[in-house]
């Protein structure tokens, strides 16, 4: 059989035609030449030969040129992967870094190329000395290739990697990394190594860090560095005064409710955040909720005064303990006159202050109170925004705990929160944990007058210039505020405990000038602090936590762009050397 | 005679001619390739370097954070540089830098009332 015929019949006809056309044109040659027409069909050959190669050439010059121009897998193997844990960069409101993803190295091992067994094992030991033997072990004597520790750093990496070891490797990875260590810890929070926010604004807003990594882009947060590190140091300065068992510290700008600086002590490195205590991760100014004591006072008094219940020259007679049902309400410096509203104010009256509420009455003090925002969970990106504990019924009892912060729990950042308006305008905002934009002002409901806005704003500089809060002046920055010490109920004797307090002190400045202008709420809490010899025995806000406040405040002012409004001369009596300034520094 | 059967030393022209084009497109694929090859490597290469240097700068703003949190500057300014918290005292506006350049006596003294008009 030839071999036309063997293609005809085992073949199919594809192949056959493929075949059969490949077999005419090369029995051309001799069909021309018996025709007689040679050189014609040799013309043809080439030409079509000719064509086919220049088909050929021309699609693979094209996809070459492709190739080798417009091909950008290269580039994109080099720089354009991103993690799918990769999270974006967490910075202050100026920019500062917070928290990055930065690049680390996994350690692995592949006992098939691993030479000598016991060098490597010896070797990896020294140079590893938190992997345990016995994982150590296990990879060595594995069969396939293992991961043995990650989170190495470069320099690590390129210490094991100048040992020369057969059989060892490194894959890139990205490690969340928190450089400024406890700094602002609990606002921060922190992520998994999934690249899942856990706590703080890391959880907060999980979806935007999330949705920005791998582009350079970073997400801002209020905070300001400055006041956050100002903040921290003085409360720490409190807390080892006084040892409490806890401690707060927050800023806010009055208008935009963004947080300037948040701090919970005691606090942690989000860096090793599996190695603190739950007593160190818990976020207390979100968290934990307290009976704030006399803090309340503020709302109550705001309350009289926009219901128009109180004004500014109402007198309440606090001579005797106020028998209100079977509770006895009387004042922890008993005065023993009849005072004014802003004297009330100034000593911390529990007789004015509930006589005040009754006046109020349930349903409006009640009212107030949700308007403000006090009987739910503070208004703030934060998941740990604790729920507050309120009456379950608003009776006569109810109002007047609740005037002087008895009977009630709130957040401090619910505190915080209900401030605003007092402080504002009136106008009830949300906090937040994001820098806004410069001229941001929030809509919000309008919960008080600005009038009693206003007056709020006097009386609470008032108890500064000659109430209970005179220890937390600063000279030129018209700092208003409001003690609070609230007694702790003790389980064990079923009461009230004078020893467990919660001392605070909440204060606005600069308290003077338009409504509108820049203002600033901080409040200092010490959660069952303990007197010193200094304070005399005393643990109450005035004492341990107004000293505090108006030390921060004397510190942020000139970063927050508050100037002094005092004479050239009067707070400054002489021109101080440079020497000079670093003695008094002290 | 047509141009295609035109011969030179025995070759027909249409087979040099093509034979040539042949040759200069396979070299100029190859030279066109080679060449695109080392570029893109020096690219690469290039944008590798760009990547380890962003890295290495991200490590170094991470440090550079890290050095300057705000408590350990505290720290160390009060340990070695014997400095605090700026107190009022030591703040000062410039309209009154010149009041209090004066000496302490100059400036208790009131200022002198104006001379009266002949």
């Amino acid at each position: 059989m030839s071999l036309m015929g063997l293609v005809t019949r085992r073949f199919p006809f594809g192949l056959r035609w493929l075949g059969a056309s490949f077999w005419r044109l090369e029995h051309a040659f001799e069909r021309a030449r018996a025709a007689g027409r040679v050189e014609d069909d040799a013309r043809i050959r080439i030409f079509v030969v000719m064509l086919c190669f220049g088909l050929g050439f021309g699609v693979l010059a094209i996809g070459a040129t492709q190739a080798a121009l417009f091909s950008g897998a290269a580039r994109h193997a080099v720089t354009g992967w991103t993690p799918p844990q990769a999270r974006a960069d967490l910075v202050d409101r100026e920019g500062r870094l917070l928290a990055a993803d930065l690049l680390h190295f996994g350690l692995y091992v592949d006992p098939a190329e691993v030479w000598d067994l016991e060098a490597t094992r010896v070797a990896l030991a020294r140079a590893l000395p938190e992997v345990d033997a016995e994982r150590l072990e296990r990879a060595l004597s594995g069969e396939r290739r293992t991961f043995l520790v990650g989170g190495m750093t470069p320099v690590e990496k390129a210490a094991l990697h100048r040992l020369g070891l057969p059989g060892i490797s490194f894959e890139p990875e990205q490690q969340r990394v928190y450089p400024l260590n406890h700094t602002a810890s609990h606002l921060i929070g922190f992520a998994d190594t999934g690249g899942q926010g856990l706590a703080g604004a890391e959880l907060a807003l999980n979806d935007d860090i999330r949705s920005l990594a791998g582009g350079g882009g970073e997400v801002a947060l209020s905070i300001d560095l400055r006041v956050q590190g100002a903040l921290e140091d003085e409360l720490r300065k409190a807390a080892q005064a006084y040892g409490p068992k806890g401690a707060v510290g927050i800023v806010a700008h009055v208008h935009t409710g963004e947080i300037l600086g948040l701090a919970s002590y005691p606090d942690f490195d989000p860096n090793e955040a599996s190695a603190a205590t739950a007593d160190q991760r818990l976020n207390r100014a979100a968290s934990s909720v307290f009976e704030m004591g006399s803090t309340f006072k503020a709302f109550t008094v705001a309350i009289g005064l926009d219901t128009g219940v109180a004004t500014m020259a109402s007198t309440f007679d606090a001579r005797e303990p106020y028998q209100l049902g079977y509770r006895k309400i009387s004042d922890f410096h008993a005065s023993r006159k009849v005072l004014s509203l802003v004297e009330v104010f100034q000593h911390s009256s529990n007789i004015g202050t509930a006589r005040l509420a009754v006046g109020v009455g349930p349903e409006r003090l009640s009212r107030y109170f949700t308007d403000l925002g006090l009987t739910t969970a503070a208004a703030v990106e934060l998941k740990e925004s604790a729920s507050p504990l309120t009456p379950k019924v608003w009776n006569q009892d109810a109002v007047a705990s609740t005037s002087f912060g008895h009977g009630m729990n709130v957040s401090p950042l619910a505190l915080t929160r209900a401030m605003l308006p007092l402080l504002n305008g009136g106008k009830m905002i949300p906090l937040t944990v994001r820098r806004q934009a410069p001229g941001y002002r929030p809509e919000g409901k309008q919960v008080l007058s600005e009038t009693t806005s206003a007056q709020m704003l006097q009386i609470m500089r008032a108890n500064v210039t000659g109430g209970s809060g005179g220890k937390a002046d600063a000279a030129g920055l018209s700092v208003g505020g409001k003690t609070g010490t609230g007694e702790k109920y003790d389980p064990a004797i079923r009461r009230y405990n004078d020893k467990r307090q919660v001392s605070s002190f909440a204060a606005v400045f600069p308290s003077d000038g338009p409504l509108e202008n820049d203002r600033y709420f901080v409040l200092i809490l010490l959660d069952e602090p303990h007197g010193s010899p200094e304070t005399f025995g005393y643990s109450t806000g005035g004492w341990v936590a107004a000293p505090a406040t108006g030390a921060l405040i004397s510190r942020i002012a000139p970063f927050l762009g508050i100037s002094r409004h005092i004479g050239p001369l009067e707070h400054q009596p002489r021109l101080a050397s440079a020497p000079t300034i670093l003695a008094e520094a002290r | 005679m047509s141009l295609l059967s035109h011969r030179v030393r025995g070759f027909r022209l249409v087979d040099v001619i093509a034979l040539g084009l042949l040759v200069l497109l396979i070299m100029s694929v190859y030279l066109a390739k080679t060449m695109a090859g080392r570029e893109r490597a020096e690219i690469a290469s290039v944008e590798r370097l760009i990547a380890a240097e962003r890295a290495q700068i991200r490590l170094l703003q991470a440090e550079v954070a890290h050095l300057e949190q705000p408590s350990r500057i505290e720290r160390l300014s009060s340990a070695y540089l014997d400095m605090g918290p700026v107190a009022v005292t030591q703040e000062a506006t410039p309209e009154a830098l010149a009041q209090l350049s004066l000496p302490a006596a100059a400036r208790a003294k009131p200022a002198p009332a104006p001379e009266a008009a002949p």
